[in-house]
């Protein structure tokens, strides 16, 4: 059936299904500079008024320094315990790490309201950890982690453990063998991986909203944006957000030499 | 399994096993023995952050609320509850989550498809676009859909100004359409990339091979194509079906008053009425009710690759 499908059909659906994955974005950005306060045509002039009102409010700078943090802090921290991960999953049997690599990935399969109000229930009923920006960091290493994992095994599978191990006999620590052999071969799958890591972060709002207790992420500012108000910022931020987020995507495809 | 077997023939190093330290005995030496200490964090952070909180806010389910208070016990009266106030509000979630399960898996099959065996040298860009739109923004997507579709959004307001339609049309937003739409939406790219995974572990010689030997094309995608590709296809299946039933933002934002999705209600549970052990119970029913719809789904791909 699938084969029968003439060309010129093949090339709609494509066509039809990348339209559906770009427009509502594009839009999103394309309102951003409207003049017009409702997202509706017609849009008007270009302005630049919403950015100038977002970057005058101190709410949305408080956001984008929480959104910083924790993504600094998931970029570092899921980057480095999930490459260490990857690198022991590497030197298994493929058949266990595909296993391993399926159990590691759940947090991932299941939904994230589960995994936030889960994980607010234990640190504060049974922890009694108050919530804040380390909550939300720990629980974005949940969710992060699978990720890193995935993409560095990916990288790692194929790669000649011997040329580690011939170091190793030669004297080399454990360290000096990661450092001068591994690591250059896998730094940039690294380096986008935590880009990847990163933009799950800035994107997260699930976990983050019920990890969080007070204060704001951009994604938490766009979600009050959105109930509370027809504030015509919303598409503004709402673009910062889709700026951040494809541009760590963006900018790790491009590191790691994307092939397709 | 076949796929992993390909995997392994491909990858194995010529050089393999020349080394002079040895792939088994791992704890033969002290270097070996701190290798396996590597992944303790990973370990450590799946455990004491997944596992640990998740078994924790099961056992939550079986706890009270006392006057405000939740107090430790082991009663099912929060799923007995579950059951007579919200049974058919899970019958509505798991429909709104299979019909979006079904749309987005089928959809993202043939595109995975036509990025690997029919775009040629238009299948990387796709791919690529398919990878970009990954992380866009969860809440951006589905707030995009509500300024599409809703009254006075861009639908709407392009129809009015292009004079198609008179009055703004009501029927876009705020129904199980919509709520399927958007949630489409955001899976879709999350449903592309495993299936495409497993598709791209097909090697273009095996195809070829069946096709010397006589197999028509139909047949080549029943026997050789879609048995490799059903790893993926479960998976792109059943992330898509339980992120979907656990959704409580798209039901919010452009759902009506017909799709009361379970999520909504469990989130309620924390944020107004802090009776945790009732959401607790009301989160574990979903994913039980849940498990009968992916085991179902498993045995129907593999049920439909046999002859």
């Amino acid at each position: 059936m699938m084969r029968a499908m003439a060309p010129p059909l093949w090339f709609a659906f494509g066509f039809a299904v990348v339209v559906f994955m770009l427009t509502p974005l594009v839009l999103v950005v394309v309102f951003s500079f409207g003049r017009n306060a409702l997202t509706s045509f017609p849009m008007g002039g270009l302005t630049l008024d919403w950015y100038r009102a977002l970057f005058a409010n101190d709410t949305f700078w408080g956001a984008a320094k929480n959104s910083g943090i924790i993504a600094a802090a998931i970029g570092l921290g899921s980057t480095v315990i999930g490459t260490m991960a990857a690198l022991t999953l590497s030197r298994l049997p493929a058949r266990y790490a595909q296993s391993a690599l399926h159990v590691l990935a759940f947090p991932i399969m299941l939904p994230a309201l589960v995994i936030g109000i889960a994980l607010m229930a234990y640190f504060v009923r049974l922890l009694n950890v108050p919530l804040g920006l380390p909550t939300v960091i720990l629980g974005h290493l949940v969710i992060t982690q699978p990720f890193v994992i995935l993409i560095v095994h990916a990288r790692l599978t194929g790669f000649d453990h011997s040329l580690v191990d011939s170091a190793r006999d030669l004297g080399a620590s454990p360290l000096t063998a990661f450092l001068t052999i591994t690591l250059p071969i896998v730094r940039t799958t690294i380096i986008g991986a935590a880009l990847i890591a990163m933009a799950v972060s800035l994107d997260d709002f699930i976990v983050t909203f019920f990890a969080i207790g007070n204060g704001n992420t951009i994604p938490t500012l766009v979600w009050s944006m959105v109930r509370t108000t027809l504030d015509p910022s919303i598409n503004a931020s709402a673009t910062i957000l889709i700026t951040l987020t494809i541009g760590a995507t963006l900018l790790a495809l491009w590191l790691s030499r994307y092939r397709g | 399994m076949s796929t992993d077997k390909i995997i392994e023939v491909r990858t194995a190093s010529p050089v393999e096993g020349i080394g002079r330290r040895p792939r088994r005995g791992a704890f033969s030496s002290p270097a070996s023995l701190r290798r396996w200490l590597l992944p303790v964090p990973a370990a450590a952070v799946f455990v004491g952050l997944f596992i640990a909180p998740v078994a924790f806010f099961f056992a939550m389910s079986f706890w009270r609320k006392k006057a405000m208070r939740l107090v430790p016990d082991f009663t099912f009266e929060n799923y007995v509850e579950t059951w007579e106030k919200y049974a058919g509000v899970i019958a509505i979630t798991l429909g709104i989550a299979l019909a979006t399960a079904v749309l987005t898996t089928t959809i993202a099959f043939a595109f995975a498809y036509l990025i690997r065996f029919k775009a040629g040298r238009l299948g990387p860009p796709l791919l690529f676009i398919t990878l970009l739109t990954l992380f866009g923004g969860y809440l951006v997507k589905i707030y995009a859909w509500k300024s599409i579709l809703g009254r006075d959004g861009i639908l709407n307001s392009a129809l009015l100004w292009l004079r198609i339609v008179r009055e703004p049309l009501t029927i876009f937003i705020y129904n199980p359409g919509a709520v399927v739409v958007t949630l489409t939406y955001f899976l879709l790219p999350l449903a592309i990339l495993p299936i495409y995974g497993s598709l791209r572990t097909i090697d273009d010689e095996t195809i070829e091979a069946a096709r010397d030997v006589g197999a028509r094309p139909r047949h080549a995608f029943r026997d050789i194509v879609f048995p490799l590709a059903r790893a993926g296809t479960l998976a792109a299946f059943t992330l898509s079906f339980l992120v979907a039933a656990g959704d409580y933002v798209t039901p919010r934002f452009v759902g009506g008053p017909y799709t009361a999705m379970i999520g909504d209600f469990i989130e309620q549970q924390f944020s107004l009425r802090f009776d945790w052990p009732m959401g607790s119970a009301m989160s574990f029913s979903v994913l039980a009710a849940c498990i009968p719809v992916v085991l179902l789904a498993a045995a129907c791909l593999s049920w439909s690759g046999r002859r």
